[in-house]
């Protein structure tokens, strides 16, 4: 009787189980077309011909297929260069950056360091006040950095946010290894380079994400500081969304309008298919990177 | 002694050559440009390259995306740092007034020796009041506006001409015509919306309201979204509260209730394509050349659309008003500093504003672009073969006909880029008495005033769109509201906002 209610129960439980997996893979799969639909939406509006889209005949498939969208921003003036330098800067940057970080964020998180407090509260003082606009352009432009691409390398080089994710990274790990390792003769920086960074992977992979998602988009620092030759390719994608948003709002520009949106489609699909393809990859460290330095040991 | 005759000799030709030399050493000058998207700048292009050539001048044009023109030049002026030798495109309009009463540009107008084809080009086109409007309230002006002989109507009422003919209607004249058209239309298509808006209803705002003798809104001519300028007065006056306004609002009610009027006011250039192109709408109001555009990809028969002259409405036929000066050139306080600024400003005038100039950055190279039969230009058979049509395709392969380059309009030469077809409409619109208004001069604040009319402006601003929006969809009756709505607008000081704009008139 006992074994009967038992397996009764066990059922029900699984039943249970059951519709409650059911649900939640709905729920989910509501969320997927959520978020997948305008996406869908947007690739088959970017490779759908402009007569099409004037007759409202796109949904989730692009009709009358053309790359004329594509064409368009191809072949703006410097599209390749303005590709090559974000490229360059989100690769020399996010590679610098980690560089400075690292060598900043170690010895910080060493409390025998004298002024370890007073670095920190440099540190934490800069994140809430800035200088703003015209005192560090008047900076960088004074250190002869505008024109230069290098200013968008090196005042971006320390993140406070990333800066603190690394140092309480690094006070996490057990400090009986770095010991052990001081007693075996490597000094501090032989301990960062053959001990902490191979035990860091998931800190690095996380502040390095962040760090490249803002080289990647970065479109601000890139209009102010450099000259046209030297703009990131989301200037110039701003510009032409800017562009075809203008259309209608002013006349010389209008015969461009059957294919605006179309053109805009395009522009989300070229400057954001290079972080979406590398995200699969790094996603299990942008999830970790919620926790990495939240525990402090 | 014939040795040192001959070395005499030669040393004094060549030191003859140096000034030669000197002089054909070209002026280099640094500009920065507004780049438009649709228009991408080229350093290439011929009309470019041209004038380079002829007046031996290096152009080294840095591109700004038009929508961050604003901040580049702002933090060039203000910062004076890395600020190019001059500034295309620009104004002293906004932040930009401060920043030149504050030092940061050349007041231009100080120098008006080393400007004659400016002169020559005003006083060609009798703009010597409108120029004299442009100076701050130091008296000065900074820069050198573009200059138009007479406006364009290069933008109107856009409407199905296809539908006028397979019902008999004539063009419209009137706002009375355009009911009963859409009436018409709505009556054969009842799921349609006949009058579509273009970028929220601001282009049908600032294209219609001059026709009931008020510009309110985001557009408003004054750029005070309340205030009105009369004309006859030379003087503000409360638009908002006006019974031109109520008459307005009360006929665009009318269209709305009836379903005449689309009431999606916040669609992109796109939905109103779509709209226009599958015949869900009829008529809008837009720009010339963009009927290309929709009459391309719409599917339906013998579909035609056209723009038609400006409708005559309680107030006069009255188009957006226009001025016949724009946004030109600008000299940072910097290039003041250069030893042969008198020559750079001297260049910068003859470039853009001389009379063989002006016609290369219109039309382009003669024997090259276009050539003369008598008094008409010929364009190139590859011009006007073009399937952009000769305006279009003149910017894009000649760099003809860019606002930021091309600083001296003539309405006629214009008009020969262009169809018969739109010169006819201009021709129309510029016989028709006053259709295009001028738009009154910015009061020249003081700092504090200014600071008190802002804040003034802001709040009578949003309650009035607030107010517009609720008599447009009828949320609020017109009739039953209005001196509800009159008397909300004078407690937040609309009148007292309208005095200090009469105070402050040029």
């Amino acid at each position: 009787m006992t074994t009967i209610a038992a397996a009764s129960q066990k059922n029900h439980i699984r039943e249970r189980s059951l519709v409650l997996d059911i649900v939640i893979y709905l729920v989910m799969l509501f969320a997927l077309i959520v978020c997948v639909v305008p996406f869908l939406y947007i690739i088959a509006m970017s490779f759908s011909s402009s007569e099409a889209i004037l007759n409202n005949k796109v949904s989730l498939w692009p009709v009358g297929f053309t790359l004329e969208a594509y064409q368009q921003i191809v072949e703006y003036p410097n599209f390749f260069i303005a590709y090559g330098n974000t490229l360059i800067y989100t690769f020399c940057g996010t590679l610098f950056a980690l560089t400075m970080m690292v060598l900043f964020a170690y010895p910080l998180s060493k409390n025998f360091l004298r002024g370890q407090s007073f670095l920190m509260k440099l540190v934490v003082f800069s994140m809430f006040f800035s200088g703003g606009l015209i005192p560090n352009y008047l900076l960088i432009s004074s250190l002869g950095l505008t024109g230069t691409r290098f200013a968008m390398l090196i005042p971006f080089a320390i993140n406070q946010f990333n800066l603190i994710i690394l140092i309480n990274f690094f006070k996490s790990l057990p400090g009986e290894i770095e010991e052990a390792a001081l007693i075996d003769g490597l000094n501090w920086f032989g301990i960062l380079i053959k001990i902490v960074l191979p035990l860091s992977g998931a800190a690095l992979a996380t502040v390095g994400l962040y760090t490249a998602v803002f080289f990647w988009n970065d479109w601000f620092y890139g209009l102010i500081y450099l000259n046209s030759s030297q703009y990131p390719v989301m200037l110039l994608l701003r510009n032409i969304v800017n562009g075809t948003t203008m259309v209608g709002d002013a006349g010389g520009v209008g015969e461009k309008a059957s294919v605006a949106i179309a053109v805009k489609s395009a522009v989300i699909i070229t400057s954001t298919l290079p972080i979406i393809l590398l995200y699969p990859f790094l996603q299990k460290y942008f999830v970790k990177g919620m926790t990495v330095g939240a525990v402090k040991g | 002694m014939k040795k040192f005759l001959a070395l005499l000799l030669a040393a004094m030709m060549i030191l003859s050559l140096v000034p030669a030399m000197a002089a054909e050493a070209p002026l280099t000058i640094s500009l920065y440009y507004s780049d438009n998207s649709t228009l991408p700048f080229r350093a290439d292009w011929p009309a470019l390259k041209a004038i380079q050539e002829k007046y031996n001048v290096v152009l080294n044009i840095e591109p700004i995306p038009i929508a961050d023109y604003t901040t580049k030049v702002g933090l060039a002026l203000s910062t004076g740092e890395n600020a190019p030798d001059v500034i295309l495109g620009t104004s002293t309009a906004g932040q930009n007034a401060s920043l030149a009463l504050n030092g940061a540009a050349v007041a231009i107008s100080d120098y008006a020796d080393w400007t004659p084809n400016f002169n020559a080009r005003v006083a060609e086109f009798a703009l010597e009041d409108d120029v004299e409007q442009l100076k701050l309230g130091d008296g000065k002006r900074y820069y050198l506006p573009q200059l138009y002989d007479k406006p364009f109507y290069d933008g109107g009422l856009i409407l199905r001409e296809d539908y006028l003919e397979a019902k008999g209607f004539a063009a419209p004249k009137t706002f009375d015509d355009l009911y009963e058209i859409l009436k018409a239309y709505k009556a054969d298509y009842p799921d349609s919306l006949p009058l579509t808006t273009i970028v929220a209803p601001r282009v049908l705002y600032r294209m219609t309201m001059p026709s009931w003798g008020v510009s309110l809104g985001l557009n408003a001519a004054t750029g005070t979204s309340v205030l009105s300028w009369d004309y006859e007065k030379g003087e503000y006056f409360a638009g908002a509260i006006s019974e031109q306004y109520k008459q307005y609002v009360t006929f665009f009610n009318k269209l709305y209730e009836e379903g005449l009027l689309d009431p999606e006011m916040t669609q992109d250039a796109t939905l109103t394509s779509q709209k226009l192109a599958t015949g869900k709408a009829m008529a809008t109001y837009g720009y010339y050349d963009q009927i290309g555009g929709w009459t391309q990809g719409s599917e339906i028969e013998g579909f035609k659309l056209n723009m038609y002259p400006v409708l005559e409405g309680p107030g006069g036929a009255h188009h957006q008003p226009k001025n016949s000066t724009g946004g030109g050139i600008m000299f940072p306080i910097g290039t003041a500093k250069r030893a042969d600024f008198e020559q750079v400003v001297r260049k910068i005038d003859e470039i853009f504003f001389s009379e063989e100039a002006a016609k290369i950055w219109c039309i382009g190279m003669e024997g090259t672009t276009y050539t003369m039969n008598g008094e008409t230009i010929v364009y190139a058979d590859e011009i006007t073969s073009s399937a952009d049509g000769i305006y279009k395709y003149m910017q894009n392969a000649y760099g003809c006909g860019c606002d930021g380059l091309q600083l001296v309009w003539y309405n006629a030469r214009e008009m020969t880029k262009y169809d018969e077809n739109y010169a006819a409409i201009n021709a129309a619109v510029a016989a028709m008495p006053n259709a295009i208004q001028y738009i009154p001069a910015t009061p020249s604040f003081d700092d504090l005033t200014a600071e008190d009319a802002a804040l003034l402006q802001t709040t009578l601003a949003d309650a009035w769109e607030v107010w517009n929006d609720a008599f447009l969809t009828g949320k609020k009756d017109i009739d039953a509201e209005w001196d509800a709505y009159v008397q909300d607008l004078k407690d937040k000081g609309i009148e007292q906002f309208c005095e200090i704009y009469n105070t402050y008139k040029k």
